[in-house]
């Protein structure tokens, strides 16, 4: 059916424009002829196609390009007086003797615009004749169209200051031509929204679309009149756009509305914008309710803030016209008149208003915060954002200070901006806060006092605890994890040079990651210990400056603090993680001399490990920590010392697996020598640690013959002689070369068994062992004597 | 035949928004220029009498929307067209990448009769603009661009100074008339004109 319709339309229009050819072949024999009769005759028949009420807006505008070509030729003959002798006030009148109306005007418009070129009557009155004329087809699409064939003809002649047509340059001729073309365009305007009037209603669709096809037609007259240099600033101010916001406003209808005031911001020049802003905004409250006024606004503050950045040097015009309060005025005046706008519309006009002040007044961050404020107003009272949209705009709207300014710490100077996140739903919080966490570090902002980091950990707070306990569960598990890491790294932009203020800091972002939950601790708590580890090495490098008992500020408060916090990872549980952090404080009180503080951070660090670490891969890993920590501290005395190297020694020979037991024991080895100055040196239990770990070895060997047949590789014996050496070379009485040499030999008996696993790298480990002796014994000197006694 | 020959010339002005359409007629034309932009609606043209080998003919330069919801009605006023001009903006790229759909769009919606030979001509506007520091598009690029497309001439102007406007045009007009008088041979002599030379009635009786 539609498909029909739309066949017949292009059999009609295919007839239109075959009969339009005909006549115009006609035509133009009698052109050639100079046979005016004939022309004027074929002219008007050329011209009645256009009478057809056939066609769609789009086909009829084919059909009358094809007449409107036709009619340059006959306007041309007409202007040349010599081949028709017709004098154009006559010709004005002879054409008065077309049947049809229609062709009648287009032929009365042809000649009156030639009439106009001639000079021969003031262009005033043929104007207003003409545009009176028109006024006699009152069918919307033909008359449209005639009218806008008017509008295009008179268009070079029309009075305008510096024209030719310009008779006595005085203001009232330019009047003439803004009153025609604004007297047309009311009529026009009128036709354009009486077509919505027209027809059954089920056609309504198809008619609106025609209407929005029409559209440019009327439009046009708005871009005649910006053209004109007669319509200077005042006479836009104080006339033009008065009289067309009086016309938009009055027609009442909806998509006439829109697009006209698209048309009035789009044609008319920036500074005219500017310099009317109250009379073109004082008309948006009284559009229909339905008119999307926010795309009218945006469009409007889009143009002003682009000519803002183009010419910097109108700036001061802007404050001089006040346009941001204006606008803002404006805004709230929309909202308030158009009371079922949902409630994105507002945020959007709320976020074209702001882009609009980022672009024009980066300074004002008072305007800011009034835009924030404001919208805090509209979402007062409602409840939860749930409208997608809605909440998508807010993110832009709280994003746009933050990519503006690149710079957080001026996002936490505006009191509105918690209060707008306040009406976010949680996911919408947890997708600013990572906005924020993002622009924090892209750049590398750094947050320097307790006061922001409370509203900053205010703002973020998404991501800190658990809004509901519903949504807890529902986070992809990698999301989460980068939204903790997140966190993470923002706490380490917190910093402030002064030790006290620092502290204050910690204490605040403890105070927020203490609420996060088993879940979040593991990745908050690690950084806020190291961040308060850095203030205490910070502390301990100026102990000189630091006067009085009174000051709170000592590492010995700081530990007491982190001790508590870590004990709560212990508890998520997260053992491990907290054994690793203890370990990390231990040997910051050992930097700090504070005895009691590391022993007993050792405790809790044992106490640990014996109550909460089962996984014997856990146990491996978490006392080579403990050995490597211990091995490390100065601080203790002979008696702390004893008991916890004592107790690590001990928890290394009772690990599972042998490997790992001869291992650990083998690395205790360490604890009893310290390769420094005042470092304990005791021989003795070195080598007791070392048999210890051969035994261990050797058992290793033995079981692994039993269970499989086959006994492992040499490695382990080939790790203590290594040790073996090491202690050797700095000078442990107790390791002699005898010893070095028997276990050479044995692992060089092992390798050769059968029951032994070849293994290429753990031959290759013993070979090159060997090799570093004969190295050490060629080397000559006090170390080759050493080594002298043993042959390899 | 004197009349045969022809008189009106249509020039069609193409280009993204704002690279200075408007103003590039009105230099031409009324040697007049603002600054300010003002979006074009619909389709707009003025005349200038130019004069050529002795002979005198109308150019009709048509001025067009740059922005696609100006231009509700489409583009039928293409056709007929002797000559189209494509102008971008030398301090955006953007308008120089989308000549390419300026000059197919105009192929395919005013499809001349010989589409290989039709007359473009190609101005690269506003190189007053920061003293010609801001620009983007070289030279050298458009000039490979209008090579490729069949040698179209190439003209640098600035319609605010008023630098190649006249010159553009007079290669634009010439470019027209010769377009315009290939034109002519394929007019028929003669049509057949005896099947229904009435006109029809249709509509209303206005």
């Amino acid at each position: 059916m539609l498909l029909n319709v739309i066949e017949d339309e292009e059999k009609w229009l295919a007839e239109g424009i075959a009969s339009v050819q005909q006549n115009a072949l006609f035509m133009h024999r009698a052109l050639d002829a100079n046979n005016l009769r004939d022309a004027l005759k074929y002219s008007a028949q050329m011209l009645s196609e256009l009478r057809t009420s056939k066609l769609s807006p789009h086909k009829y505008y084919e059909l009358y390009m094809r007449a409107f070509d036709e009619m340059r030729k006959l306007e041309m003959f007409f202007k040349d007086e010599s081949r028709h002798g017709v004098s154009v006030v006559d010709l004005y009148e002879l054409v008065h003797h077309a049947g049809n109306i229609l062709p009648r005007l287009y032929l009365l418009c042809t000649v009156g615009s030639v009439y106009m070129k001639t000079k021969e009557a003031p262009p005033k009155d043929v104007l207003k004749d003409l545009v009176e004329m028109c006024k006699g087809v009152q069918h919307p699409v033909r008359g449209l169209f005639l009218r806008s064939y008017l509008v295009q003809v008179s268009r070079d002649k029309l009075p305008d200051i510096g024209a030719e047509y310009e008779r006595d340059r005085d203001e009232s001729s330019v009047m003439d031509a803004i009153e025609f073309v604004l007297q047309n365009f009311v009529e026009m305007n009128k036709l354009w929204v009486r077509l919505h009037h027209q027809g059954p209603g089920q056609d309504r669709d198809k008619r609106e679309k025609e209407r929005s096809e029409l559209r440019d037609l009327v439009g046009k007259n708005l871009h005649i009149l910006g053209q004109l240099d007669g319509v200077d600033l005042e006479m836009y101010r104080e006339n033009v756009l008065p009289r067309v916001l009086e016309q938009v406003v009055n027609c009442k209808d909806e998509p006439a509305q829109y697009y006209l005031m698209d048309c009035i911001i789009q044609v008319f020049p920036d500074e005219y914008h500017l310099q009317s802003l109250e009379t073109l905004l004082a008309a948006c409250p009284h559009l229909q309710p339905s008119v999307d006024v926010k795309t009218v606004l945006s469009q409007l503050m889009d143009r002003l803030s682009n000519y803002a950045s183009t010419c910097p040097d109108v700036i001061p015009e802007f404050l001089q016209v006040e346009a941001f309060a204006k606008l803002s005025s404006a805004i709230s005046k929309v909202i308030e008149a158009q009371v079922d706008m949902p409630i994105v519309g507002a945020i959007t006009l709320y976020v074209s208003l702001l882009t609009f002040t980022l672009r024009v007044h980066p300074d004002r961050l008072d305007y800011v915060d009034q835009i924030l404020g404001a919208c805090v107003k509209k979402l007062a009272g409602k409840p939860r954002l749930e409208d997608k949209r809605a909440t998508k705009q807010i993110v832009l709207l709280l994003s746009a200070p933050l990519e503006k300014y690149n710079d957080i710490v001026t996002a936490l100077t505006l009191s509105n901006y918690p209060r707008v996140m306040d009406h976010l739903d949680n996911e919408t919080i947890k997708v600013m806060a990572m906005v924020i966490i993002q622009t924090i570090m892209k750049n590398s902002t750094c947050i320097s006092t307790a006061d922001k980091v409370e509203v900053l950990f205010e703002l973020i707070k998404g991501l800190i605890k658990d809004l509901d306990v519903t949504t807890a569960d529902e986070l992809d598990k990698e999301d989460f994890e980068e939204e903790q890491n997140s966190v993470a790294r923002l706490i380490n932009m917190l910093y402030n040079d002064d030790p006290e203020e620092m502290l204050q800091i910690i204490y605040t972002v403890r105070k927020h990651v203490m609420n996060g939950g088993p879940t979040r601790l593991p990745f908050t708590v690690p950084p806020l210990v190291f961040s308060a580890l850095t203030l205490i090495r910070r502390l301990q490098a100026q102990d000189g400056d630091v006067v009085g008992e009174e000051v709170p500020t000592t590492p010995k408060a700081i530990f007491q603090l982190l001790n508590q916090t870590i004990e709560t990872l212990a508890v998520v549980p997260s053992p491990e993680l907290a054994l690793r952090l203890f370990l990390q404080c231990a040997e910051a009180a050992n930097d700090c001399e504070l005895e009691p503080v590391a022993y007993e951070f050792f405790t809790q660090a044992y106490v640990l490990y014996e109550e909460e670490i089962a996984d014997s891969k856990a146990q491996v890993t978490a006392i080579h920590l403990i050995t490597g920590t211990l091995q490390r501290m100065q601080v203790f005395g002979v008696e702390n010392r004893d008991t916890l190297t004592h107790k690590a020694t001990g928890y290394s020979a009772k690990l599972l697996k042998k490997p790992d037991q001869c291992r650990a024991v083998y690395a205790c080895s360490h604890l009893f020598w310290v390769d420094d100055q005042d470092g304990v040196k005791d021989g003795e239990r070195v080598l007791l640690c070392l048999k210890r770990a051969l035994r261990i070895a050797n058992a290793a060997q033995q079981m692994a013959n039993a269970a499989r047949g086959s006994s492992g590789p040499v490695t382990l014996f080939v790790e203590i002689l290594n040790k073996y050496l090491y202690f050797f070379e700095k000078g442990n009485p107790q390791i002699t070369s005898n010893m070095i040499q028997d276990l050479v030999e044995l692992i060089t008996e092992e390798m050769q068994s059968d029951s032994v696993t070849a293994d290429p790298a753990s031959d290759a480990f013993f070979a090159s062992t060997l090799r570093y002796i004969r190295f050490q014994k060629q080397k000559g000197g006090s170390m080759g004597e050493k080594f002298d006694s043993i042959s390899v | 035949m004197p009349s045969r020959r022809r008189t009106l010339l249509k020039v069609i002005i193409l280009g993204d928004s704002g690279v200075g359409k408007t103003s590039l007629m009105n230099q031409y034309v009324n040697k007049k220029f603002s600054n300010q932009y003002k979006a074009t609606i619909g389709a707009d043209f003025l005349t200038k009498e130019v004069q050529f080998e002795d002979r005198l003919f109308t150019l009709q330069i048509w001025d067009t929307a740059g922005q696609e919801r100006f231009q509700s009605l489409g583009v039928a006023f293409y056709r007929g067209a002797d000559c189209c001009v494509l102008v971008y903006d030398v301090n955006s790229m953007k308008s120089f990448d989308n000549l390419n759909n300026w000059r197919e769009e105009f192929l395919i919606q005013a499809s001349p009769s010989d589409p290989e030979n039709f007359p473009f001509v190609v101005l690269g506007n506003k190189i007053d603009v920061d003293g010609g520091n801001s620009r983007v598009v070289s030279e050298k690029k458009a000039r490979a661009w209008c090579a490729s497309k069949g040698n179209i001439p190439y003209f640098e102007t600035s319609a605010k100074e008023g630098i190649n406007v006249e010159e553009a045009f007079q290669v634009i007009a010439k470019d027209a008339l010769k377009s315009g008088e290939e034109e002519e041979i394929y007019l028929p002599d003669t049509i057949d004109v005896g099947s229904s030379s009435q006109p029809r009635s249709s509509g209303c009786e206005c």
